[in-house]
C-alpha cells in the first residue's frame, strides 16, 4: 500500500499521453503495430483468405510450404494453410477477448464489491478467489467439456473461470487504494449512491490496472485456450484454431512437419505481442515512471 | 525430396532416445519384445472383450478349434476332430490326450466343460455371452469327448469357438484367484505361460516348455521358439517406431498408417501384411432421427463420399475404400448386395436430393419443411476419425449437408454413443463371418447398442435367424445375402474403410505372419524366431 501513497496523485486513467508514451519505445511500438495487424487480419480473414476453410482438395494433402499456389503448403485435407491460419487466428483471438471479457467482468465486478464493502464481503470473496485458484485451469476445462461436451463454449467457461480470480485480487488490491482517497469520501459526503460511487469514481480510478491486467491475461488466455485445443477439449472440425491445428498437425510431425509447426510459431506471436504490449502499457501507465 | 526428409526425420527419430519405458539395454537374447499401444483391464478371456486382452489371452491358452490364415478354414487345435449331428444341434468334439497346463496338469473334458460353463454362466457376465449360442448342455461323454449340444442350431459356433473367449482355462487357478485370475495369474495350456504383469508397463510370458500341440496346417512347428515374451506398452505411436528401429522392440501392429511405406523401405525392418482383416470402419445412421431418417438423404450422402481420396488421404495406401459393407473375402459376403452401394456420384447425390424435395437453401444448406439438411455425429477421438470425417463432411457440404462433428474421448465416448442424443456416428470393428458382423448390428434385439441405427425390420430379422439356424449352409448363405441386400438398399450405414493388417517387425526376428483374428496380429505366434 505505502508504495502507491508515496505520489500524492492516484493512479490516474489513461490519458492522451499514453499512447505517445508508449510510441516512444520501439518494442512497443512494434508489438501495439503488431497486435493491430494481427487484429486486423483476423477480422479481414474472409476477404484475406486465398480460399474457403472448410473447402478440401484431398489431392493436395500435405503440400509443403512452397508449393505452387501453397506460400505455407496445405494440411492434412488439402487446404490452405494461410486460409486455415487466417480464420483460425480469428476463433483463438475471439476466444480470447470472449473470456477475457467474460471472466475479466465478472472477477472485475468481484473485485470491486470485495474493496468497496470491505467489512461484510471482503472475507467471503476473497475465500471464494482462493478456492477458485487452486484449481488448474486445464482440470476445469476438462470438466466442463466432460459436462457440456468439448467445443468452443467449453473452453471460453474454463478460460472465464480462470480468470475471474485474477482480476479479483488486481482489482480489489488497486480499488483498496483508491478508497482511502479524500475524494472517496468527498463524493460520499455528498449522499452519492454506492452503484454511483463505484461506477463513477472508483472503477475510472482503477482502470489502468484493468487495462493492464487484461491485455497480459489476453496472451495468457491464448496459450491456455491453444492447449485446451491442443487437448481436443476446444473447437471440434472442421472450424480451425490454432492449438487444435497444432494438435492435428502432431501426428504428422515426422512427415509433414509445417502442419503442426506453422500453427504454434503464430501462437507464439500473438502471446509474445500482447506480452510486451502489455509490459509496455503497464509501463507507460505507471505515474511513477512519468517523467 | 519430401520422402527424403520424411526418412531422414525417421532415421532422427531413432537416434533420440525413447521414454522411459524403453530406456533399457537392448533386449537380451531369445526374449521377443512385442510393442503394443494399451493394455487390457484383465485377461480373464469371458471377461474383456479388448484386443489387447485377446492379444496374450492366444499365447497363454488354447481354444478348441482354431482359425486360419484365410480367415475361413476351421482348424484342429485342442480338438483333433469334431462331429456335428444331423439336425446341426450336437457338436461331439474329440480332444488331444496329449495336452497339459502351464502347471503341468493334463488337460481332459471336464476342463472343456467347466471353461464353456463358465462363460455362459449368468453370474460371470461376460459381455459376449451369445457368442456360445443357444446352449442346452455342454457335458463330457469321457475323459477326451465332449458334447456341446444346443437348443436350436447355430452354423456360426465354430467360428466363434475360435475366439479367445472360447479359451480353456484351469478351474483350480481360476478358483483359486477368483475374480483375479487373468489378473494376478493364469493358468492355461498356450504356447506360452503368464510371469506377471505390471498394468500399463508390460506383461511377462515364457515359453510352456510341454507345448507341441499347436494348430495343424497353420505353422511349420508346433511349439513356441522363443523363451521370453514381453508385451510392452508403449501408448506414442513415435516412441514405437523409435523402438523398433533401435532394437528396444521386436515386433508392433500398432504402426501409423503414415509411417508404413517408409518402414517398407527402411532395411532393418520387416513387414508383413494380411489382406484377409476384417475389420472395418463405417458410419451408422440412426434412422430414426430427423434428416437421416430420409433414405433419399442416407443414399445421397453415399453417393457424395469420394471414398478413394478421403480412405488414401487418411491411411495412404494401408486400408482400402469400402465399397460394400463386407469385405468380399468374408464367408458369406453377396456380392449383388456389393453391387447396391451407390458409386461416388456428387451431381447424382444433388439430383436424389432434388428430387426428395431438398431445396438448396440461402445458407448452402438444403431445407425440406422447414428442417435444415444438418445432422450429427459422435465418434471417438481417433487421428483416422478426425481425418476421414472432415473429408466426408467437405463432401457433403458441396451437395448442400451440413455434418457437424462431436468427437469424445474414449474413456466418455462409449457412455455417450449408447445415447440417442446423436444422428449418426462413426466406429471400426472385427468381425469374423458375414452373418457374425450382420447379427451384431443390425438385429432388432440388438438396440439400442450395438444396434445404434435403431434398425427395426421383421424382415431383416428373420434373415439373420435363418442364417444362424439353418442346417443346410446353402441356405444360411441365401439368408445372411438377403439380410446384407436389404441393408445396402436401405444405405444404413456408409461403409468407410477396410483396414489392411500390418506387423513391423526388427530384423532378428522371424517367422512373423499376421493373422488378425479379433485384429490380433501375432495369435499364437508359433513360428517366431530370434536370430540373435
Amino acid at each position: 500500500m505505502s508504495a502507491a501513497t508515496e505520489t500524492d496523485e492516484p493512479i490516474a486513467p489513461p490519458r492522451p499521453g499514453v499512447l505517445a508514451r508508449l510510441l516512444r519505445e520501439p518494442a512497443a511500438a512494434f508489438s501495439l503495430l503488431l497486435v493491430v495487424l494481427l487484429i486486423a487480419a483476423a477480422i479481414l480473414a474472409p476477404l484475406l483468405a486465398p480460399t474457403d476453410p472448410y473447402d478440401n482438395d484431398l489431392s493436395l494433402a500435405m503440400q509443403p510450404p512452397g508449393s505452387e499456389g501453397l506460400p505455407l503448403g496445405a494440411d492434412a485435407q488439402g487446404r490452405d494453410m494461410i486460409t486455415r491460419l487466417l480464420f483460425g487466428l480469428r476463433v483463438s483471438l475471439l476466444m480470447g477477448f470472449a473470456a477475457v471479457v467474460l471472466g475479466g467482468g465478472l472477477g472485475a465486478a468481484l473485485g470491486f464489491l470485495a474493496a468497496f464493502y470491505h467489512r461484510w464481503l471482503d472475507g467471503p470473496i476473497m475465500r471464494l478467489v482462493d478456492i477458485m485458484l487452486s484449481f488448474p485451469a486445464i482440470l476445469v476445462g476438462l470438466a466442463i467439456a466432460a459436462i457440456f461436451g468439448p467445443g468452443i463454449f467449453s473452453v471460453v467457461m474454463a478460460l472465464s473461470v480462470a480468470t475471474v480470480p485474477l482480476m479479483a485480487r488486481i482489482v480489489r488490491g488497486s480499488a483498496m487504494v483508491v478508497m482511502r482517497l479524500d475524494y472517496i469520501e468527498a463524493a460520499r459526503a455528498t449522499g452519492m449512491t454506492d452503484a454511483r460511487l463505484i461506477w463513477k469514481h472508483l472503477a475510472p480510478n482503477c482502470l489502468s490496472a484493468i487495462f493492464v491486467f487484461a491485455t497480459l491475461r489476453f496472451g495468457q488466455v491464448i496459450l491456455l485456450g491453444s492447449a485446451l485445443s491442443f487437448l481436443g477439449l476446444g473447437a471440434q472440425p472442421p472450424v480451425p484454431e490454432l492449438g487444435a491445428m497444432a494438435s492435428e498437425g502432431r501426428n504428422f510431425l515426422f512427415f509433414a512437419p509445417h502442419i503442426a509447426v506453422v500453427p504454434c510459431i503464430l501462437i507464439f506471436i500473438v502471446v509474445l505481442a500482447f506480452n510486451v504490449l502489455g509490459d509496455a502499457l503497464r509501463d507507460a501507465l505507471d505515474p511513477r515512471l512519468r517523467v | 525430396m519430401r520422402k527424403t526428409i520424411g526418412a531422414a526425420l525417421l532415421a532422427l527419430a531413432a537416434a533420440v532416445p525413447a521414454g522411459d519405458a524403453l530406456a533399457q539395454a537392448a533386449n537380451p537374447r531369445n526374449t521377443l519384445v512385442v510393442l503394443r499401444e494399451i493394455d487390457a483391464d484383465n485377461y480373464d478371456p469371458p471377461r474383456s472383450t479388448a484386443r489387447s486382452a485377446g492379444e496374450t489371452i492366444y499365447m497363454m491358452s488354447d481354444t478348441l478349434v482354431a482359425l486360419d490364415f484365410d480367415m475361413r478354414t476351421i482348424r484342429p487345435l485342442l480338438a483333433e476332430r469334431w462331429e456335428v449331428s444331423p439336425d446341426g444341434k450336437t457338436y461331439t468334439f474329440h480332444l488331444r490326450r496329449d495336452v497339459t497346463f502351464c502347471d503341468g496338469r493334463p488337460f481332459t473334458a471336464d476342463d472343456v466343460v467347466y471353461s464353456i460353463n463358465r462363460w455362459i454362466d449368468p453370474a460371470t457376465r461376460s459381455p459376449v455371452r451369445w457368442r456360445a449360442g443357444p446352449v442346452k448342455e455342454v457335458r463330457a461323454r469321457d475323459a477326451y469327448t465332449v458334447e456341446y449340444e444346443l437348443n436350436e442350431p447355430f452354423g456360426e459356433l465354430l467360428y466363434q469357438l475360435t475366439l479367445f473367449f472360447a479359451s480353456i482355462v484351469d478351474r483350480n487357478s481360476v478358483e483359486r484367484l477368483g475374480q483375479n485370475f487373468g489378473v494376478q495369474g493364469f493358468n492355461g495350456t498356450g504356447p506360452y505361460c503368464w510371469v506377471s504383469w505390471t498394468p500399463r508397463q508390460d506383461l511377462v510370458l515364457q515359453r510352456h516348455p510341454n507345448y507341441r500341440w499347436g494348430p495343424a496346417g497353420m505353422y511349420q512347428n508346433p511349439s513356441p521358439q522363443v523363451d521370453r515374451v514381453v508385451w510392452r506398452i508403449a501408448p506414442e505411436s513415435q516412441t514405437r517406431l523409435a523402438a523398433l528401429q533401435t532394437g528396444q522392440g521386436d515386433v508392433t501392429q500398432y504402426v501409423p498408417p503414415i509411417a508404413v511405406q517408409q518402414l517398407q523401405r527402411t532395411p532393418n525392418i520387416r513387414m508383413s501384411r494380411q489382406d484377409n482383416y476384417f475389420w472395418d470402419h463405417f458410419m451408422g445412421f440412426k434412422v430414426d432421427k430427423p434428416v437421416v431418417n430420409d433414405p433419399a438423404v442416407r443414399r445421397a450422402i453415399n453417393m457424395a463420399v469420394n471414398r478413394d481420396a478421403m480412405v488414401r488421404a487418411t491411411w495412404f495406401g494401408t486400408a482400402v475404400p469400402a465399397d460394400s459393407y463386407l469385405n468380399p473375402a468374408t464367408t458369406g459376403f453377396d456380392a449383388e448386395a456389393a453391387r447396391l452401394v451407390p458409386r461416388f456420384d456428387p451431381d447424382g447425390a444433388r439430383r436424389v436430393l432434388d428430387e426428395a424435395g431438398w431445396r438448396m437453401g440461402s445458407d448452402g444448406v438444403r431445407v425440406k419443411d422447414g428442417q435444415r439438411a444438418s445432422f450429427l455425429v459422435y465418434g471417438l477421438q481417433t487421428q483416422a476419425a478426425q481425418q476421414y470425417l472432415q473429408a466426408i463432411q467437405a463432401d457433403l457440404r458441396r451437395i448442400g449437408i451440413e455434418m457437424r462433428i462431436q468427437l469424445w474421448d474414449a474413456t466418455v465416448g462409449w457412455g455417450r454413443l449408447a445415447t440417442q442424443e446423436f444422428d449418426a456416428f462413426v466406429m471400426s470393428y472385427p468381425y469374423l463371418t458375414a452373418t457374425d458382423g450382420f447379427s451384431l448390428y443390425f438385429n432388432s434385439a440388438n438396440r439400442p447398442t450395438p444396434n445404434r441405427m435403431n434398425w427395426n425390420d421383421p424382415a431383416t430379422d428373420a434373415a439373420l435367424r435363418e442364417a444362424q439356424t439353418a442346417v443346410d449352409p446353402a441356405v444360411r448363405a441365401a439368408a445372411i445375402g438377403r439380410a446384407q441386400r436389404i441393408i445396402a438398399e436401405n444405405n444404413v450405414w456408409l461403409p468407410v474403410a477396410r483396414e489392411q493388417l500390418w506387423v513391423a517387425s526388427a530384423a532378428r526376428v522371424e517367422g512373423v505372419r499376421a493373422h488378425g483374428i479379433y485384429g490380433v496380429a501375432l495369435y499364437k505366434g508359433l513360428d517366431i524366431r530370434l536370430t540373435r
